[in-house]
């Protein structure tokens, strides 16, 4: 009986001797018993701690110690880097810390020799750690485990337990494309950081709930733990962080654990940025940069490609194409060998006309311009000279005149290898390419969003890989003519159907005045006269010059004449044409048909005021030479639905008119990593819901659907 | 609601900041200490004072103190006319915390050699100069300046002889007598959170 009260007075004493001395437990936890030797096994080290108790992160934050685990180890066991489980934000709230309550399994992947004797061993480790509640105490205690080498490695009874530890690890090495920059320059010691998840990326991302960042540890700096979410519709989500420094440099990469939460789960991401200056940099920036970045190129390049193959089908070039492909026919059957080379020509045309676009996007950018697709539209200048030119390529195609290499005189032998020359062929493809910008097919958008914002060797590769795109089935067809065999044989059929592709281009050079009246409102007439004075001319170089017997001098002089004194007295006289007036930006409704969507003109203000409201916002970017965006309208937004839904949700719409406010709105495309138009976003109704982006050709589904996403 | 209050939060970090920075005038404030005597930081204008964030309990400190390093170079440094003043800001509800009485009896036990001992039970100048840890250094130059903030030594452990480590306190100190600009005037803190009152 005493015994039994001194061994339970004992007792007593070691579990309060026990308690005071840590408030932790440790022990050693193994996944597998037997093991194979040439494994690694991820083992555990599990610290458990009394209510209240903490211990501390890898990176312990402002204050703390991170737990140490030092191994003492057999002869071929060696032991990796811990693992760490995501940690909490601890308290109390002055003092930022990171670390565990309760229970928490620490990882450590031990490697097995293969030479390693079938037999026992012990592994041992010291943990060391600083336990804190409302004070801090700091506790060591020695951890071992036997394990058995040999096959069949068994799972062990804690393999169940380690693995969900296992998953609560950030990943690593999963290419997400997060960035840094930093917002302003530094305050004191102190400066603002931007984490960045931008929209439009692949792959898609869920909406989270929160977003945090944990960084690693360093002496020099550290990344303050309050991080404030901000509104940016062009991202997921952005988060601002305060870096305070204490010495050295401002860090130039920005290493550590981004944490996910959605539907209370998180998830960690082990990211090294680069931290950029200033604006957002469209530059990809992962957990492995330079891999990504290339990856992210290949993938542009190709985008570049196949959108420069879809351009060919987009009705602004496809009265080209018909062009091209009666050229195929007249000469695949007489000279097989000039049709190659006239496609190579051709595709000549198209990739330097690129290389000119991509000079002028490198020129303005380092001029410190911005630069959109399509934004020469806006250009009246640029403007009348395409009217010009579309209208004599209509008048070509009626036979009124003939466009002729060097000026030759028909014959009946040259005519066809004339009409369809070098020049012309090269010409071909640079008409092709002006006509092609105003229609940003898809794909297109992303490549060019990408290239806009890249150095100058990329965006001479991504412009001449969308030239390619555009060039190459000419290219592929003139190798092999055979692949035309469907066509008719040549003949009467195709002096109707080149006359008939003449109309399609009339309706170009209609449209095209339509967009110059935009610039220079009624004056637009003297545009139209000289149109006429124009197609006169080249009526009278066609009939009296080109084909004419007699007096072929004065036909020339008169159509010269007729060309000049056109240009001296309409474009210069009346339509002062290098000097159009700015139309004003309208204000007020911009209301199409009584019962049409209620457009209001965009700004960021109304779309601030409205979102401020908790009203849901449409927002259409668009312009009147945007084919793709008038399509858009039609069939997916002025629609009844789509109008009943708007009302339904009391939504704003707004209209961003390209053409009118191209400053204002090239700034908002490139937050969207687009390059031109068009582009519509919904603003969901909770303001803090980032904007969801339309895809550039739209279905009423996609904008009614978004629309019931954003009413939540 | 919830912006307005980040906002608020990160203003009133901002201004924390902004009223702290190497360089510029330290704060002045009027504090009390465990004797009862008024403690007025511009009282010492013309002084070197230190400032240590001190929690007895927290084995940061205990380490600097058991092994008598601390009081080495208090005694050194106030001899040399250094102002050196321990503030303890744990709140009076945590275990930590010391009555005047018992932190006059650690005083006598530690051999302490410091200049004075603040009692900041209500973290008062704690938050003024937003001091996150038990140790957390400033130092202030004899024009009010404040010269140097952060750890004590490069060694932010609660174990190791701290006399093997190199102590920015005395080297930033000694700079200033010297003359000569702080080489090293920012550093970051370690040791145990700062218990503050709620």
């Amino acid at each position: 009986m005493r015994h039994l009260f001194n061994v339970l007075i004992l007792f007593l004493c070691l579990a309060t001797a026990a308690a005071r001395a840590a408030h932790t437990q440790v022990s050693l936890l193994l996944p597998a018993n037997p093991a194979a030797p040439g494994t690694t096994l991820l083992v555990g080290v599990n610290l458990k701690m009394d209510p209240g108790w903490h211990t501390y992160w890898k990176n312990p934050g402002e204050s703390g110690i991170a737990t140490r685990i030092d191994w003492q180890l057999p002869h071929g066991v060696t032991a990796g880097e811990i693992q760490w489980p995501l940690p909490q934000v601890l308290p109390p709230a002055e003092v930022t810390t990171y670390g565990y309550h309760e229970d928490v399994v620490l990882l450590v992947p031990l490697t097995l020799a293969a030479d390693l004797k079938p037999g026992p061993l012990v592994l041992r480790a010291e943990v060391s750690w600083l336990e804190c509640q409302d004070q801090c105490v700091p506790g060591s205690a020695p951890i071992e485990a036997a394990l058995e080498i040999g096959s069949p490695a068994r799972r062990s009874a804690s393999a169940a337990i380690l693995e969900s530890w296992q998953a609560k690890t950030p990943r690593s090495g999963d290419p997400l494309p997060f960035q840094a920059r930093w917002e302003k320059p530094a305050v004191g010691d102190l400066r603002t950081l931007l984490l960045t998840f931008p929209a439009g990326q692949i792959p898609p991302m869920l909406p989270v709930d929160a977003v945090d960042f944990f960084p690693d540890a360093s002496e020099e700096y550290e990344v303050q733990a309050p991080a404030e979410r901000i509104l940016d519709s062009s991202a997921h989500f952005v988060i601002r962080k305060q870096v305070k420094k204490f010495s050295g440099n401002w860090p130039a990469t920005l290493r550590g654990v981004l944490i996910l939460e959605r539907n209370g789960n998180r998830e960690g991401y082990d990211v090294a940025l680069p931290i950029r200056d200033g604006t957002p940099a469209a530059i990809v920036a992962s957990a492995s940069p330079g891999q990504s970045q290339t990856q992210s190129l290949w993938k542009m390049l190709i985008y570049a490609f196949v959108g420069g193959l879809i351009l060919n089908l987009m009705p602004c070039v496809l009265p080209v194409i018909a062009l091209k492909i009666l050229g195929f026919v007249q000469q695949s059957q007489t000279a097989p060998g000039r049709v190659r080379a006239l496609g190579l020509v051709y595709a000549a045309g198209v990739l330097m006309s690129f290389l000119v676009l991509a000079g002028i996007v490198i020129g303005l950018k380092s001029a410190g311009h911005q630069a959109g697709w399509g934004l020469q539209f806006g250009n009246p200048v640029f403007l009348v000279c395409l009217t010009v030119l579309v209208t004599l390529v209509a008048l070509n195609l009626f036979g009124v005149f003939e466009v002729t290499l060097g000026g030759r005189a028909l014959d009946a032998a040259g005519s066809l290898a004339s009409k369809h020359g070098a020049a012309g062929a090269f010409f071909n493809g640079v008409l092709a390419t002006a006509l092609a910008t105003p229609c940003t097919a898809p794909f297109l958008s992303i490549a060019l969003g990408f290239a806009f914002a890249q150095s100058a060797p990329f965006i001479l590769l991504i412009f001449l890989a969308v030239g390619t795109g555009l060039a190459a089935p000419y290219v592929l067809l003139s190798w092999h003519p055979a692949w035309l065999k469907f066509l008719p044989k040549p003949g009467v059929w195709m002096e109707h159907f080149k006359v008939g592709m003449g109309f399609p281009m009339l309706a170009t050079a209609a449209w095209l005045f339509n967009l110059a009246s935009g610039s220079y409102g009624k004056n637009v007439l003297w545009l139209g006269l000289f149109l006429v004075v124009t197609a006169f001319a080249a009526w009278i170089f066609g009939t009296f010059f080109q084909r004419g017997r007699r007096h072929r001098g004065s036909a020339l002089a008169i159509a010269l004449l007729l060309l000049a004194g056109g240009y001296a007295a309409a474009l210069e006289g009346q339509l002062h044409w290098r000097s159009a007036i700015a139309p004003s930006a309208n204000a007020g409704s911009l209301q199409e048909s009584p019962e049409g969507i209620d457009w209001q003109p965009w700004s960021p203000e109304a779309v601030d005021t409205a979102r401020r409201a908790g009203r849901p916002v449409l927002v259409d970017f668009t312009a009147d030479w945007c084919l793709t965006c008038q399509v858009n309208k039609k069939t997916s937004l002025e629609i009844p639905s789509v109008r009943a839904k708007l009302k339904e949700l009391n939504a704003l719409a707004l209209l961003g008119d390209y053409t009118r406010t191209p400053g204002a709105i090239l700034s908002e495309l490139n937050r969207f990593h687009r390059a031109g138009v068009p582009l519509v976003l919904i603003y969901p109704k909770n303001p803090a819901a980032p904007a969801i982006v339309l895809p550039e050709v739209l279905t009423p589904g996609h904008v009614l659907s978004a629309l019931d996403q954003a009413s939540h | 609601m919830k912006t307005l209050l980040t906002l608020g939060i990160v203003t009133a970090f901002a201004a924390a900041a902004f009223g702290l920075e190497i360089g510029k005038p330290a704060p002045d404030f009027t504090g009390t200490d465990i004797q009862g005597k008024t403690i007025k930081l511009s009282d010492y204008k013309g002084k070197i004072v230190v400032l240590e964030s001190y929690n007895g309990s927290c084995p940061f400190c205990k380490n600097h103190y058991h092994s008598g390093a601390a009081q080495e170079l208090q005694r050194d440094l106030t001899a040399k006319g250094v102002v050196w003043l321990l503030v303890n800001s744990v709140g009076p509800e945590n275990s930590n915390h010391r009555t005047p009485a018992e932190a006059r009896a650690e005083w006598a036990d530690q051999k302490m050699a410091a200049t004075a001992w603040i009692d900041d039970s209500a973290g008062t100048l704690g938050h003024l100069y937003n001091m996150k840890t038990t140790p957390h250094l400033f130092v202030i130059a004899a024009d009010g300046v404040l010269a140097y903030e952060g750890a004590m030594d490069n060694n932010p452990k609660p174990f190791g002889d701290p006399r093997a480590a190199k102590n920015y306190v005395s080297a930033a100190v000694e700079e200033l007598i010297a003359g000569k600009p702080v080489t090293v005037p920012q550093t970051k803190p370690y040791g145990c959170a700062v218990h503050y009152a709620h």
